[in-house]
């Protein structure tokens, strides 16, 4: 795997909205605002947009390419594209807009996500009398939710290789310390692990605090390429490497307990491809941005980007090799979506920009790659990031 | 939140895939796929085989016996039916023969769950149609 077109492409541009529990406007509208301030970011204006690629989930409220090219004004979109999966298409969209612009395809390429999921009702709620696919075997069983699939998950990883609450819980406290000096963040005051442990059990072993945040908000960045990159407003974000990952008999979250390993994860398949495509290791990376929607997730994404070996990773964070500043490898200095906010870990690609810009409110010193990871248990992806090409 | 949700029990769609499994666990059988070609057990049922490719296969007894793969206990937030009866145990076995389903332990008590305890298939009859596969101490 090297056909990637290493550091050929750029983020030039990045914009969010606030994060909050009830935002009140359509996600067609929070779209709208996200990428128009990536743009501004970029100095570059919505009629040079010829791309458009996002993170779609069932259900939303009328942000399609389509509805987005029409009212941001980008009137010759030469490619466009969702990606499911849902927090494994985390990266996804700017993999493509990457891909688009590599083969020249397009020139500015924006990737965005949006989602009222603080406001909005929980998918699991709106579970039929009659449920088909694998749901047809776990439904009338009351397995139902994504939580309830990483307990099951999480149960047999602390069985396999000794993982406690405990070390799940220092993930938590770990992000929510990041999160403290990050004024966009949701939840800003530190917790300890006792927090944690005490707080209310959603799918045993995972508490309340083991557990992402549901958030209302959006995110874009802007793509172009790395020879007009150098001559925008930003310090670019060079994309030296971009991968998607599924592996064997793969099925949505459920799936990894239906696999001969429930522990062979997409995750493992997207970081090989990630750093063959890049020409790097866990070595040359600075700072991770982990897909975190529960906590556990952290750990097993510590393992497959080979920062610690498999079942390691526990212990690894224990001893505080996570934390910003003085960790070896500090991870989701935003607070992730444990304390950021939930946008399906599309905010941890802007914290990747930022890092290499050197922005961060948790910035670590002197950073020249960030790793953006997609969630662990489905089908992934992700981006190595840096600051010079 | 529980206004909108559904008051009872979900229960299984069964299609053309599907149909023999619910048939055999109405019948007190636990059927699973087997590929023609290699041999391959699989679980939950699919149209080809992932191992070798093959779209030829068989549904097939197997013998219930099974172990403790891994298993939780739900808390609230949940769908009325489990809500009602929460802390709700589920849990995922695995066949002797390989697969793995995802099910519910009927005479075990919360605190006696074990990883790698020995357990047998069980039937539980929902309704005329429906009967769910479940595992008792084997």
């Amino acid at each position: 795997m090297t056909g990637f077109a290493r550091d050929k492409t750029a983020i030039v541009g990045i914009g969010t909205t606030e994060y909050v529990k009830n935002i009140g406007r359509s996600e067609l509208e929070t779209s709208l605002e996200a990428i128009h301030q990536a743009l501004d970011d970029a100095a570059l204006t919505p009629a040079e947009v010829d791309a458009l690629y996002k993170i779609e989930t069932p259900g939303e409220d009328g942000n399609s390419e389509l509805n987005v090219a029409r009212n941001l004004g980008a009137n010759n979109l030469r490619a466009w594209g969702g990606f499911g999966y849902g927090g494994g298409g985390a990266c996804a969209p700017v993999v493509y807009a990457a891909m688009a612009v590599a083969t020249g395809m397009a020139s500015v390429a924006v990737a965005f996500r949006a989602r009222n999921r603080g406001s909005g009702a929980r998918p699991w709620s709106k579970t039929g009398a009659r449920v088909r696919d694998t749901g047809a075997f776990e439904a009338p069983y009351g397995l139902v939710s994504p939580v309830q699939q990483l307990a099951l998950v999480t149960r047999r990883y602390m069985h396999e290789y000794g993982a406690t609450s405990e070390q799940f819980a220092r993930v938590s406290v770990s992000q929510r310390s990041n999160a403290s000096r990050n004024p966009r963040a949701f939840f800003r005051d530190p917790i300890t692990v006792e927090d944690v442990l005490s707080s209310r059990m959603i799918a045993d072993p995972l508490h309340l605090l083991d557990c992402s945040l549901e958030t209302d908000g959006a995110c874009a960045v802007v793509v172009t390429s790395a020879d007009r990159a150098r001559d925008l407003k930003q310090t670019p974000a060079y994309i030296a490497g971009a991968s998607q990952g599924m592996g064997p008999r793969h099925y949505m979250m459920n799936g990894l307990l239906y696999k001969d390993d429930p522990f062979d994860m997409p995750s493992l398949y997207a970081a090989r491809d990630v750093y063959a495509a890049a020409g790097m290791g866990p070595e040359d990376v600075d700072v991770a941005l982990f897909y975190d929607v529960f906590s556990p997730m952290v750990l097993w994404q510590l393992e497959a980007y080979g920062f610690c070996q498999p079942g390691e990773a526990g212990a690894f964070v224990e001893e505080g090799k996570i934390d910003w500043p003085d960790g070896e490898i500090p991870v989701n200095t935003h607070g992730g979506s444990l304390s950021e906010a939930y946008v399906h870990g599309f905010n941890h690609v802007l914290e990747g920009v930022r890092q290499i810009r050197g922005t961060s409110t948790c910035q670590v010193e002197d950073a020249s790659v960030a790793l953006v990871a997609a969630a662990a248990v489905v089908p992934s992806s992700a981006l190595l990031l840096r600051r010079q090409a | 939140m529980t206004s909108d949700m559904i008051a009872e029990r979900p229960l299984p769609e069964i299609t053309e895939l599907t149909e023999p499994f619910w048939t055999a666990a109405k019948a007190r059988r636990l059927e699973v796929q087997r590929c023609d070609d290699c041999g391959t057990y699989r679980f939950p049922p699919e149209y080809g085989c992932a191992a070798c490719s093959s779209t030829a296969y068989t549904w097939t007894e197997v013998s219930g016996r099974a172990e403790l793969y891994t298993w939780t206990a739900v808390h609230p937030p949940l769908l009325p039916y489990f809500a009602e009866r929460a802390p709700w145990p589920l849990a995922v076995v695995q066949l002797e023969e390989g697969p793995r389903l995802t099910t519910n332990l009927t005479g075990v008590d919360l605190d006696e769950y074990e990883i790698g305890m020995a357990l047998q298939a069980d039937f539980e009859d929902l309704d005329d149609e429906i009967t769910l596969v479940v595992f008792r101490r084997g």
